[in-house]
């Protein structure tokens, strides 16, 4: 790999407001090493010779480098209990406010899209199970949607790797999970048919709108891929499937600021996360 | 376990038919918060709906609403909804100008045959946005469009406005146009001092090895 | 009762060489400043860290200066009553009394000369209402 030296206060900057126009993503000075590897990379394989070079190329998104730039900061291995941060604000906060709405006997839903293939809805699950006080005393639905059936399909089958659980305690793979080989673990049948799976392109109304409304979404790095006007698009929809007062979490490196004026912010000593307006 | 299954949401019925436009139409003009907003989005896909969405518009007080009827004029992007949407931008109304721009700045190419006369209008805050859709136009087009604006415009802020886009997608074609406005305005310190980022920014681009 | 630790301003705007300039010469004076470009950016950062003046722009995309503006003063104190510094390309009077309406402290028209904006910052940075 060619020496670069860093970029220089004022690269970084231009760098980040151009991210952040285009993408919605936000980076932080604590992110700057980060950031500086990435574009250390990026200029290494395109070729570029200097960092205007490959500022160029990414603001003309040469070869769609805008994609494969912000590709190293989702990391699209993924894997259970992935941003615990999130799950613990779900369960310490955020399930707290949807019940002060809840009557007993009401359901409480929960969305994760995209899904992939299903790590982020058997982690809500699982982790609902081992730390949500409440879990007995309410009906919880959990649905999970993609827009590759594939994924869906090995949703469905439940079946991972160790890489895949590398981050849950070895009393909860127990569990949870029956080993089926050296490297494959099934999710047990209970918890594999307690989440629904389906197809969702989540920029076509038609398709997000039966889906109904939920307390919480999780749509973490799929917006940052979008253009103006799919994101807003999305972004409606997806405030159209929450119920007033419901929350939604998107990935730590975006804001809705960049997205949408429909949400309102709320911080969390875990993580920030937006709100559809109660009535 | 307390985690219940519901049917599969595919299976809940055939996906709804086409909404109804009388029925849109008419929640548009008169229906509740949420009728209003589900209309405005309804309408995005109804044939000739660009009159009704511009006359909501004119009605409308929740900025709620008005995103959606703004999304729906992006959404068609055709240039009876660009017309539409360009009668908005001069309100006096800060959040309409910014959702209008907003409206437009979707709408991408659709937009940018109106750019260069949006660039000569008699309000300099529609001169200040065009030169934000200028942003996003081909390289040289941008590059020639805001050259323009320098050589031009009386106005100082439509003039920042123009070196906030060459300071980034510059070339040094620009420097000729960059250092006049320069002299024309020296003693405006914010725009001395943008100008000397972009030249800068501009001059650095020649590509260098950096080791 | 003096306050050894510097004041912090938080710059609104979405043109990246104004935050770039009102930067350069507040922290000349002395100011820490971050940086938002537009007002929900500035909400989410206010709900997060401390600053003791907020100077924002009108025309920004997503959420304008004085919707920001009044978003604010509808949140909860101490938040609420941060002190604004409010920026336009125009002192047309209905502007001003929008402006005013919506909570600004005070009103200026840009470009701003840098002695000017470090002046009424510093004066700003100490006035805080109710």
């Amino acid at each position: 790999m060619l020496e670069f030296p860093a970029l220089t206060q004022d690269e970084f900057r231009r760098l980040c407001e151009f991210l952040y126009r285009r993408t919605g993503m936000t980076f932080t000075e604590a992110k700057r090493y980060y950031v500086e590897r990435r574009v250390i990379e990026r200029m290494t394989t395109t070729e570029s010779s200097s960092f205007e070079t490959y500022f160029a190329r990414l603001r003309t998104d040469l070869q769609g480098e805008v994609e494969q730039f912000v590709n190293a900061f989702t990391i699209n291995e993924t894997y259970f209990y992935r941003e615990e941060h999130q799950l613990t604000c779900l369960t310490s906060e955020l399930l707290a406010e949807r019940l002060k709405v809840k009557r007993p006997g009401d359901s409480i839903r929960i969305w994760s899209v995209p899904c992939s293939t299903g790590e982020e809805p058997y982690s809500i699950a699982i982790w609902l199970l081992e730390n949500w006080r409440h879990v007995d005393d309410y009906h919880i639905e959990i649905v999970g949607s993609d827009i590759d059936t594939d994924a869906i399909a090995l949703a469905r089958a439940g079946a991972y790797g160790n890489r895949a659980l590398t981050r849950l305690p070895p009393q909860v793979v127990e569990k949870y999970f029956v080993a089926n080989g050296a490297d494959s673990w099934q999710i047990l049948d209970d918890l594999r048919g307690s989440v629904s799976f389906t197809r969702v392109n989540i920029v076509e109304r038609a398709e997000t709108k039966p889906h109904g409304q939920f307390d919480v979404i999780f749509c973490r790095n799929v917006l940052i891929y979008f253009d103006d006007l799919s994101r807003r698009t999305a972004a409606e929809n997806l405030f159209e499937n929450l119920y007033p007062g419901g929350f939604i979490c998107l990935g730590h490196t975006e804001s809705m600021s960049r997205i949408s004026p429909l949400f309102d912010v709320a911080r969390f000593s875990d993580a920030i996360v937006y709100q559809r307006p109660a009535r | 376990m307390p985690l219940i299954r519901k049917p599969p949401v595919e299976a809940a019925g055939t996906p709804a038919s086409a909404p109804d436009a009388a029925a849109v139409f008419a929640a548009l003009a008169r229906g509740t918060d949420d009728e209003r907003w589900s209309a405005a989005r309804a309408a995005a896909d109804l044939p000739d709906s660009v009159p009704a969405l511009e006359d909501a518009l004119r009605r409308e007080r929740s900025p709620v609403v008005r995103e959606a009827l703004f999304s729906a004029l992006a959404h068609i992007a055709t240039t009876q909804s660009v017309e539409a949407v360009l009668r908005f931008l001069r309100s006096d109304d800060a959040a309409v100008r910014t959702e209008a721009s907003d409206s437009l700045l979707a709408m991408k190419d659709v937009v940018w045959p109106y750019v260069a006369p949006l660039l000569r209008d008699a309000n300099a805050d529609v001169r200040i946005l065009a030169c934000g859709l200028v942003r996003d136009m081909p390289s040289q087009v941008a590059v020639s469009l805001c050259c323009g604006v320098l050589d031009s415009e009386a106005e100082p802020n439509v003039c920042a406005a123009a070196v906030e886009v060459l300071a980034e997608v510059g070339e040094s074609s620009a420097l000729p146009a960059l250092e006049r406005c320069a002299k024309r305005f020296s003693d405006a310190p914010f725009l001395t001092f943008s100008i000397q980022m972009a030249v800068g920014r501009v001059r650095s681009q020649a590509p260098k090895p950096r080791a | 009762m003096t306050d050894d630790t510097a004041k912090r301003i938080l710059v609104v705007d979405d043109a990246g060489l104004v935050r770039r300039y009102y930067r350069s010469a507040l922290e000349t004076a002395g100011f820490e400043v971050a940086e938002a470009l537009n007002g929900l950016e500035a909400l989410e950062l206010l709900l997060g860290d401390r600053f003791d003046l907020v100077i924002v722009d009108v025309n920004m995309p997503q959420m304008d200066g004085v919707s920001f503006l009044q978003a604010l003063r509808a949140k909860s104190l101490p938040l609420s009553s941060i002190p604004v510094l409010m920026v336009s390309t125009e002192a047309a009077p209905q502007r001003i009394a929008t402006a005013s309406a919506a909570g600004a402290n005070f009103y200026m028209v840009k470009p701003l000369r840098p002695e000017t904006l470090v002046q009424y910052a510093s004066l700003l940075c100490g006035a805080r209402n109710g």
